[in-house]
Formats: structure tokens, sequence, C-alpha cells
């Protein structure tokens, strides 16, 4: 993945210079605070979530750290991706990342996120996750045991203290990129029903490889997303 | 029990027809070849006669330099207690073939599989459509010469295997033996 300080930030002028002496102050607190309450989403995809049980419950018990499965990607803020990604799956899986709320942090467990691991040559295995989604650290084994998971987990924790952790605003910044990819692999006609560029907008996350030829091609075909109509019977 | 000798109801079924060659496998297996106009006669004999009422599975074999598929029926009896395979084959250029639907309910879900992953088409079966890899348009991805390694060298890229971190291990002496790109193409 690319370094994420050479992408340039272009940032809205909101004429509000941070002039609290304590605004880092409570930049580092907020951080502290979300490293230390974390709720990962229950999805699985391939066989590496056998390890997670035993992550989760009271042999490795992850609660200590602060982490606990969820089952909602709308209350959720770390998507585990737990073994290899088939392409109907990946489907699945940026739907749900698009709908999880910032700041998201994405694993990838076992080496066939890493690059499709045993899978290779399979035709129905994507390869490298972070083509289609922004990963934050992956976790390489076949199956990665608990106690390395639990490793991975600390790390992303830490690096949420310390502020690195941001792919996901890679995510806004390059999203001709990650849309790219995925519809080479799922054809022009690719839609989310997350609008990434509003929300982009919206967070004042647009950077110059935002928008370019895929976005183009998803407006030109896309379709307005309409409210389900609510009946009573 | 079938143990030297072939079920009596079997031999006469199979003396009944033409075109029909079996040998024993094991005590309880038997493979039966059998012409491709006649299997769906030998499977109505074998349901019908000889209480072969379970159709475990129909599987699919592509034999290119033949230019042939070879399907092969396997059929269980409960109360014989053995297993009949019959093998057939058909040509392999426009692969199309009976429905055994309606002997068997459950081919409608064996023949779907094979046409999705063979491309053979199976006249009279109901739900001749896209099962598992709905979203997949290429060629049926079973067939031979489908090049799986090929299609996933030009679908996708690989990971950079010249990280930083590798750096630090291979100046310490370590570092990978085998690269992924010596092992593929
Ligand atoms: S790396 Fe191994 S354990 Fe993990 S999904 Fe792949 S095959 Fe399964």
């Amino acid at each position: 993945m690319s370094d994420l300080k050479q992408i340039p930030v272009v940032a809205k002028e909101t004429g509000k210079e941070r002039t609290n002496p304590l605004a880092n102050v409570f930049d580092e607190l907020i951080r502290f605070a979300q490293a230390r309450s974390m709720f990962m989403l229950h999805y699985c995809t391939g066989c590496g979530a056998i390890e997670l049980p035993p992550a989760m419950t009271s042999r490795f018990d992850m609660e200590r750290l602060g982490i606990q499965p969820m089952v909602t990607p709308r209350q959720a803020d770390i998507l585990l991706i737990t073994g290899y990604v088939s392409i109907k799956t990946l489907k699945r899986i940026i739907l749900t990342y698009e709908q999880m709320p910032s700041p998201k942090y994405v694993i990838g467990i076992c080496s066939c996120t890493v690059n499709g691991g045993m899978y290779w040559q399979s035709y129905a295995t994507a390869k490298k996750l972070n083509e289609y989604l922004p990963v934050d650290l992956y976790i390489a084994g076949c199956m990665p045991r608990p106690e390395a998971v639990i490793e991975g987990l600390r790390l992303l924790m830490d690096n949420i203290k310390s502020g690195k952790s941001e792919p996901w605003k890679d995510y806004y910044q390059r999203y001709d990129y990650y849309l790219g990819n995925q519809q080479h692999l799922f054809g022009d006609d690719w839609q989310t029903p997350t609008d990434i560029i509003g929300e982009a907008e919206h967070f004042g996350l647009m950077g110059p490889e935002t928008e370019g030829e895929h976005t183009r091609l998803l407006q030109q075909h896309q379709q307005p997303l309409e409210p389900h109509k609510m009946r009573l019977k | 029990m079938m143990d030297q000798e072939l079920d009596r109801t079997l031999v006469s079924i199979f003396n009944e027809m033409e075109k029909v060659d079996y040998q024993q496998k094991s005590p309880r297996r038997l493979r039966v070849d059998v012409a491709p106009e006649a299997l769906p006669g030998l499977l109505e004999l074998l349901k019908g006669k000889a209480s072969y009422v379970h159709l475990s599975a129909i599987s699919c074999v592509d034999w290119i330099e033949e230019e042939e598929f070879e399907l092969v029926y396997h059929v269980w009896s409960y109360e014989v207690n053995s297993l009949v395979s019959a093998h057939t084959r058909i040509p392999r250029e426009g692969a199309c073939y009976l429905s055994v639907y309606d002997l068997y309910k459950p081919a409608g879900f064996f023949e779907r599989d094979i046409y999705e992953m063979y491309g053979v088409y199976f006249e009279g079966s109901p739900h001749m459509e896209k099962f598992i890899l709905t979203e997949w348009n290429g060629p049926p991805p079973m067939l031979k010469d489908f090049d799986a390694e090929a299609y996933v060298q030009d679908t996708f890229n690989w990971q950079d295997y010249q990280p930083d971190w590798l750096k630090d291990l291979e100046e310490a002496g370590g570092g990978v033996e085998i690269r992924p790109e010596d092992v593929r193409r």
C-alpha cells in the first residue's frame, strides 16, 4: 500500500483554526479511549475464523483488551477478514465495509487475504485484499493462532493510540483507485448503495484521487437509491 | 448381499440390455459401462426392479484428448447394500444429454452443478441456470481447457515481496527462501 503521508489532502478551508491549547490533549484522550473500546464485526469469511472463538472467549479473552464482537456493521469498528475471500464474498465485504461508521479498521487474518494463500491459482478467490479495501494490518499464517490474532489487535490498538492507523481515510482519498479495482473484478456496472464521494465531501476528506475515470463511469450508470416504502398491512 | 455372486436381478437386468459391460470392483461396488442411449433405461430398470433408489451423485469427467465427457451415475440400494456406478461417454462438442430428473429428483441438483462447471446441458432438467457461480461470466471453470492459472495471472496482481521489513531480515541472513515468483510461471 502506498504511504498515506505521501498523499496530499485537499483540506477544506473552514476558517476555524485550532486555538485551544488543550485540543491535542483531548485528541490523545479520545484516541486512547477509542483504542480501548472496539467492536469487532462478526463476519467470517474463511477457515481462519475457527481461531476466533478461542480468541474471544475465556481462554484468550479478547474482552480484556476492550474488544467485543458486534453483530451489525453499523455499530462496529473493526472488520476482521478471517480467511480466503471469494469474489462473491468480496462484494459483500465491500458493502459491509462501506456501511461501517468511520473511523474503521480492517484486519486481514490468514495468508489467503495477503496473497491468495493456498488458493493462489483459483479463479474464484481474490488475491490482494488491499487492492479493494484499505487494510490496516495483516496477520499471516495458515491459520494464525489466537496469540497472533491478539498480538495483531494489540498492534492495532497501539497504532490507534498513536494516531497512525488511518487507512480508512485512504478509502475516501483514493476512492477512484479502489473503485477501479472493484470494477475490474465485478464489471463496469458495479454499484454500492453508499455514496462514498458524498461522504468524503462531508468529512472533508476529498483527495485528488477521490474522483477519476472510474467514478465517472460509476456516475454514468448509477441509479439513484430510493427509500423503501413503509407499508402497514 | 452381493458377495461372490452377482445379484440375480442385476444379472437379469444386464442380460435384458445390449451394450452393457459390467465389472465387479469389490463386493459392494459394481461398475457398469453403458452406451448413452441405454443409460436412462438401465437406471429405470435398476430403480424399478432392483431397488437402487438412491442416486447419490452424478459426476463428470472431462476427457479432453478423446473429446468426450464421461458421466457417472452412482446409485445405491438399501436392500442389496451395494453401489452401482453407471459410466457413459458423450461427445464433448456441444455436450448435451438427457436428464434423469423424472426418475431421480436429486438429479436436478447434480445436473445443474455439472451444467455450470462443465457446460453439459441436460434436456428436461428443471433448472438449467446458474447455481453457485452466479457472478461468473467466464467459461465453465472445470473444463480442462480452462487455464485457471493463466486467468489468475491476467486478472489479479500479487503482493509486493520486497517490503522494507524484509530487508532487515535479509541483512541478518534470513529472508524468503523460495519467492512466489519462482513458483509461479
Ligand atoms: S490461510 Fe489457511 S486457514 Fe486461512 S483461509 Fe487460507 S487456507 Fe484457510
